[in-house]
Order: C-alpha cells, then sequence, then structure tokens
C-alpha cells in the first residue's frame, strides 16, 4: 500500500512537471495607437517582457489611431474577437465605463490576481485622479501628457522681451505675441508672434487652468454631465483671445489638428506655441538643428482668474473581461510589470510622455534627468502644481469625442468671424447639452 | 430532347448568375437592409443597448439645419466636380489624343493621379496648399502679392477639396473619353471637313455627340465618386472643416458613426444618402438618356 502511494506520488509528481513543461504560454493581445517612433518603442518594452516572461506572450497589434482603435474595439466587441488590452484615449474613460465589457484594474490585481503586494498608491497623484472613477481605479495609466507653452528664446531676444520671464496672463501672451510678429512691407507676415492648431484639447485645457469645470455634476464625476460649462466665462475668454489675436494679426490660424502649428513653429515662422509636452524631445532635436534656444512655461491664464492647472491627457489601458481567468492573470502581470519602475524610465526617456508612477520620478530626480533637461521640468511642475480639485481632474463625459469635434467647429466659426465668440459657444453648449441627454437615455 | 434543352436554358442562367448573386447579397443587399433595420433604433456604444425609436433617427436630421445644409453643400459639390471635371478631361482627352511624338508619356503622366491613394493625393494638396510653406501660395505671391488661408477660410476650403477631387479623378475621366474619341471614325471627320466645316463645327456636332455615351456613363461613375469617394481626400485635408464648410453627407455620415459612435443615425443617413442617388440616378437615365446618341 505504501509503495502505492509513493508510486502514485511519483506518478502525480511527474504528470504535473510534464504538463507544465508541456504547457503553451498564454498569449494575450494588446491594441494600442502608439505609431511612427512610439510604435518602435512599445514593441521593444513588449519584447523585453515576453523575454522574461517565457510563459506568457504579448502580442502588440497597432490599430491605427486612438479613435481607430476604439472604433475597432467595438466591432471587434460585437464579434467576440476583442484583445485583452486596449489603448483608449483620456475622453473614452466613461465611454469605456458605459461599455459593459471592462474589467477595472483595480478589481483584475486584487480579485482575480489576488496580488496583495501591488502598491495602489504608486501612481502620480494627478493622473491617478483622472481614472479613479467610483472610489476604484479602473485603467491602467499609460501615456500621459499635458500642455505646455513653447517659444523661441532667440525670437524673444530679437524682439527685446526678456527670455526669462515668458508671458503668464492672456494679456501678455498677446502683447508678447504683437512684439514677436514681424510684418512685410507688403503687408504679409514674416514672422506671427503666437500659433495653435485648433485642437478641442486646448480650450478644455484653458478651461481647467482658470479652475473651472467643463460640464455640470462636478465635471461629470459626482453623477451623469447634463449640462455643458461651454457658454460660460471661462471658456468664453479664452476663444475670445484666440479670436482676437487671430483677427489682429499676430496669431497664425494653421487649421485643424497640430501639423500645420507644429510646421509653423518649427520652421520659425512663429515664434510661440501651445502644444503637448510629449513633443518636447522633438522641439528640443528642432532647435538644436534648426540653432535656436527652445524655451517652455506654463500655460498663460486671465490676469483676475484663480490658477487651477491642468489636466493630464494621453491614454490609459483597459482591460477587456470576457476572457479565461488564465489570460486575466497574464493580463495582470503585463500591466503591473509595465508600471515598474525601469519601464517607466524607459517610456518616459523614448517618448517623452510622463512616468506615470512616483517610483520613475524620484529616479529621474536622482540621476539629474531634470537638471539636464529643464523643458522637462517645466511640464512636470505644471502637472504636480495644479490644484486638486474636479476641474484639474478632469470631465467625464460619454460622448467626449464628439464635444471635442463641436468645440472645434465651433472655435473655426468664431476665428472666421462668423459668429462672435459668446455666440459660438452658447451654440457649442447647446449642442452638447442635446448630445448629452441623448447619450444619458441610453443609460437611464 | 427539346423539352431538355429547354428546361437547362431556363436553369443555367441562374446557375451562372448564382455566384455574383450571392456576393451581392452577402456584401450590397444584406448590410443595406441592415442599416435600414438599424435606422429605427438608438444604439448605445459596444451596441450594449438598443432602443427602438421608428423614424426619430430620420426626424431629428431633417430637423437639423446643419444636416440640410450639408445637403445642399454636397449638391453644389457634385455638380461642380462633375461638371468642371468632365469638362477639363474632356479638353485633355482630347490635347492627349493628338498625333504626337512621346504622347504616351503625357497619357500616362494626367493618369498618375487616379492610381495614387486618396490619403496620399490629399496629403499632398496640405503640402502643396500649405498657406506658409506651400508651392501655390509662393507662386501667387511672387505673381499677385497674394496669401490666401486655403485650407482655414471656408470658401476657400472648398475650393480646394474640389480641386483636389478633380485633380485625383481627371485620369479615369481622360481615358474613357480618350478610348471615346478613338472610335470615332476617321471617315466623319474627313467628310465633315470636305462639307468645310470648322473645327469648332466639328466639335460641337460630331465629336460631343458620337461622345455622349461615354459621357453619359462619366456622369453616373462620377456621381458615385464625388458622393462616394471623396470621403478621403476630405478627411485629410479638412475634416469637413473649417466650420463645416467641406462638411458633405459622406463625411458626415464617417463621422456620426466612428466619431459621435451612433450608428442609428449614421445608418439613417445612410438610407438618405443611398435614396437621393437612386433618385438622381433615375433622373439621368430618364433624361439624361434622350440626348445621348448611339452609333
Amino acid at each position: 500500500m505504501k509503495k502505492f502511494i509513493l508510486l502514485l506520488a511519483v506518478v502525480t509528481v511527474f504528470i504535473c512537471s510534464l504538463s507544465t513543461i508541456a504547457a503553451e504560454p498564454v498569449t494575450i493581445e494588446f491594441w494600442h495607437a502608439m505609431g511612427g517612433h512610439n510604435l518602435e518603442v512599445v514593441n521593444n518594452l513588449v519584447d523585453k517582457f515576453n523575454q522574461t516572461h517565457p510563459d506568457v506572450q504579448v502580442k502588440a497589434q497597432y490599430t491605427g489611431s486612438y479613435n481607430d482603435t476604439l472604433t475597432k474595439t467595438q466591432a471587434a466587441v460585437q464579434t467576440g474577437t476583442a484583445p485583452n488590452i486596449i489603448q483608449i484615449y483620456e475622453i473614452g474613460t466613461q465611454v469605456m465605463l458605459d461599455s459593459g465589457i471592462i474589467m477595472p484594474i483595480e478589481d483584475l490585481g486584487k480579485k482575480v490576481a489576488q496580488d496583495t503586494t501591488f502598491d495602489w498608491n504608486k501612481f502620480l497623484t494627478p493622473v491617478a485622479n483622472y481614472y479613479t472613477v467610483g472610489g476604484k481605479l479602473n485603467s491602467m495609466p499609460f501615456n500621459s501628457s499635458t500642455p505646455i507653452l513653447y517659444y523661441n528664446r532667440d525670437a524673444f531676444k530679437e524682439a527685446g522681451l526678456d527670455p526669462n520671464r515668458p508671458p503668464k496672463t492672456f494679456a501678455e501672451l498677446k502683447d508678447y505675441a504683437r512684439k514677436l510678429t514681424i510684418k512685410n512691407e507688403d503687408g504679409t507676415v514674416e514672422r506671427y508672434g503666437f500659433t495653435l492648431g485648433i485642437v478641442g484639447w486646448f480650450v478644455e485645457q484653458m478651461v481647467a487652468n482658470q479652475d473651472a469645470n467643463l460640464v455640470n455634476n462636478d465635471n461629470g464625476r459626482s453623477g451623469r454631465a447634463t449640462e455643458s460649462y461651454l457658454n460660460q466665462a471661462a471658456a468664453v475668454r479664452f476663444v475670445k483671445l484666440w479670436q482676437e489675436m487671430v483677427a489682429e494679426g499676430i496669431m497664425l490660424n494653421p487649421g485643424r489638428g497640430w501639423d500645420g502649428a507644429n510646421q509653423a513653429f518649427s520652421s520659425g515662422r512663429a515664434a510661440m506655441l501651445i502644444e503637448s509636452t510629449s513633443s518636447v524631445a522633438a522641439f528640443t532635436a528642432n532647435a538644436e538643428s534648426a540653432g535656436y534656444e527652445l524655451g517652455t512655461a506654463f500655460l498663460p491664464r486671465p490676469a483676475d482668474v484663480n490658477r487651477g492647472g491642468v489636466v493630464i491627457g494621453g491614454a490609459s489601458l483597459w482591460t477587456i473581461a470576457d476572457h479565461p481567468e488564465t489570460e486575466l492573470k497574464a493580463t495582470w502581470e503585463f500591466l503591473k510589470w509595465l508600471s515598474e519602475k525601469d519601464q517607466q524610465v524607459y517610456w518616459f526617456e523614448n517618448t517623452g510622455y510622463f512616468p506615470v508612477t512616483k517610483a520613475a520620478v524620484e529616479s529621474e530626480m536622482n540621476n539629474q534627468f531634470f537638471a539636464k533637461s529643464p523643458n522637462y521640468l517645466t511640464a512636470f511642475l505644471q502637472l504636480l502644481l495644479s490644484k486638486k480639485a474636479v476641474s484639474t481632474q478632469g470631465a467625464l463625459i460619454g460622448t467626449f469625442p464628439e464635444v471635442r469635434q463641436i468645440i472645434e467647429e465651433e472655435v473655426e466659426k468664431t476665428l472666421q468671424g462668423s459668429l462672435t465668440p459668446q455666440a459660438a459657444m452658447d451654440e457649442a453648449a447647446e449642442r452638447v447639452n442635446k448630445s448629452l441627454a441623448e447619450y444619458n437615455k441610453l443609460y437611464q | 430532347m427539346e423539352e431538355q434543352n429547354y428546361r437547362s436554358k431556363k436553369v443555367i442562367p441562374y446557375l451562372l448568375l448564382t455566384p455574383t448573386m450571392l456576393i451581392l447579397i452577402l456584401f450590397l443587399y444584406w448590410p443595406s437592409l441592415q442599416s435600414i433595420y438599424l435606422s429605427f433604433y438608438q444604439q448605445a456604444p459596444f451596441g450594449r443597448k438598443k432602443i427602438f425609436i421608428g423614424l426619430n433617427n430620420y426626424f431629428s436630421l431633417f430637423q437639423n439645419s446643419n444636416y440640410l445644409i450639408s445637403i445642399f453643400r454636397s449638391t453644389i459639390f457634385t455638380l461642380i466636380t462633375i461638371v468642371l471635371g468632365l469638362f477639363l478631361a474632356l479638353i485633355l482627352a482630347i490635347l492627349l489624343n493628338q498625333d504626337l511624338k512621346g504622347i504616351k508619356f503625357y497619357r500616362v503622366i494626367f493618369f498618375i493621379p487616379y492610381a495614387i491613394s486618396a490619403t496620399v493625393a490629399g496629403s499632398l494638396w496640405v503640402f502643396i496648399l500649405n498657406p506658409v510653406a506651400g508651392q501655390v501660395n509662393y507662386l501667387l505671391d511672387l505673381l499677385f502679392n497674394l496669401q490666401i488661408a486655403w485650407l482655414t477660410n471656408s470658401f476657400f476650403a472648398f475650393l480646394a477639396v474640389i480641386m483636389a477631387t478633380i485633380w485625383k479623378n481627371i485620369g479615369f475621366n481622360i481615358i474613357f473619353f480618350l478610348a471615346g474619341l478613338q472610335s470615332i471614325p476617321e471617315s466623319i471627320y474627313e467628310s465633315a471637313r470636305i462639307d468645310g466645316a470648322n473645327s469648332l463645327t466639328i466639335f460641337r456636332h460630331i465629336t460631343v455627340p458620337l461622345l455622349s455615351p461615354t459621357t453619359f456613363y462619366l456622369v453616373i461613375m462620377n456621381i458615385i465618386f464625388s458622393v462616394f469617394e471623396s470621403f478621403g481626400i476630405i478627411d485629410i485635408m479638412t475634416q469637413g472643416g473649417p466650420a463645416n464648410s467641406t462638411n458633405i453627407l459622406i463625411y458626415k455620415l464617417y463621422r456620426e458613426m466612428f466619431i459621435n459612435f451612433r450608428p442609428g443615425s449614421a445608418a439613417a443617413q445612410t438610407v438618405v444618402l443611398l435614396i437621393l442617388v437612386i433618385i438622381v440616378t433615375i433622373l439621368h437615365f430618364k433624361y439624361g438618356n434622350n440626348k445621348v446618341h448611339y452609333q
């Protein structure tokens, strides 16, 4: 009998070990929207993970823009071929929460993977605040960015401005832009003082910077947003400044999107620009090759308004719930690994997106990274000095992608002079309200 | 024997049609029916919830002044691209029909825009029309001291998109006009010349009528091009802006579906667009066909 039990034990151990050897690594799919240079960085990270984790294979797939990725996910969910992890932009947060297909990352870590060692306080507060809804972290913060003011220090000197004193207020921005603008004799503009691509994000940020909300119910965080505040003072003030500066010919309107404004600034046709912090690396490299000195500063705001701050932008990683437990656990492994210090530092130094954990920031402080790259410091300080309030926590809006489009259309109307800033923002608010009502009807 | 032959004659055509029908049903009729079905619902993103709302999607479309303006805008856009596009194509086709040395080289050059993708074409035009670094403004500045805000002014953006669309499709039109021109027998021209007709008369009374079957076909194709396929160029060049000035029906539909995530409303827009195109095509067949002269 004893012998039999021993034999049984041996056989069991043998079979178990056999099955572990023969076990296929768990494959998880990861869809993301990082193209170009960042695509390589993502692939490098994934390769490194796969090499160090033989039991898990992550397959990264570039699925186009943020918007395309969201669209493709919707289609995939309906045909039952959804990936395990998707990268969704910050404004897709509410729609993901409403989707009914996700597993909050905190549930994944605590309940499914039963990971008790993970430090949930490791994330930078502004970042964690954005993605924490209903008392838990819903998605893994990944690539985060905010807008800052970039300026050409050489142009400042040329115009008799102090390059160590960038504009702080709306009035100063206008005044500086006027001084920086160079007009030819025939009336054409040689250099504009300022430029800004028509992107709804900037209006959102400028509202937060004045410590105001975009929508009611505490920016949609204490209840579903039902009313837009786009027609209130904060948004209107900024759109008015925008319209006035373009009308005066001291600000170049490069049209929608980022490229036109970036080109104008890089080629020296505009002396100041507001753009994402994720472009620090690109602008720094450009300044070096073109031979001018780059400066960065916080976003300006109206002089008589209290400072709010910036809202974290970029994207986060969401987990799709409808997968076997082994895959969910592997998903957690990967996400956890991504949030570790080394990966965060690698990501930050190679893309320009913020590291999202405190440990990574500390490590960069220790090795003097910020001392060597003061422009990154601007980006960080602006984020960390932001007031802790719902205004800077960021709005939750189910139809946020549409809201952005509406803002862009209405800004265009004011820049063309077909509507006054107030009238355009009234129209915007009305359209957003209608869109919110329609969306909310689905979730009553 | 004869009986059997008759029967097989009855069956075989249907048999031969089956593959085509299958493809059409699967990829054309079934999705169209689904669109009609979807247009009666309001659907949540990710398809989690669907509410039957009857004709409300249609009602809100036609109560939306933006949509009505977009119909008008699309009509103007289609009309200009077709009339101007075909006119230019015809002139170029006649020029390219000359017996010149290296004419094939020129023909290829004019056909190239049609062969490149809409994305590339759009990017190219964005580059050419760039207010700061573009060639067009450089020349305008040099010649007339003009700086035009091509893509940030509603009027010029509309013009720019029309230009790009015409440019993109002109190769297709030229090829068909060329083929049409070459199928007109030389003898007709010869006898006309003997009768003392000048080249303008020949063009008006011989070339144009004899080309009419080609023109008829091209009008239909160009309606389809400018209604459905101008999407890519607009997406790259203006994204429907500024202030909606280039937001034609097909682009509006795309945005409703893929940015605003409103499948119901997008489906309703698809149905409206389909009906509009069907009406225009029927009218064209009914009234345009009278003027077509078949040899």
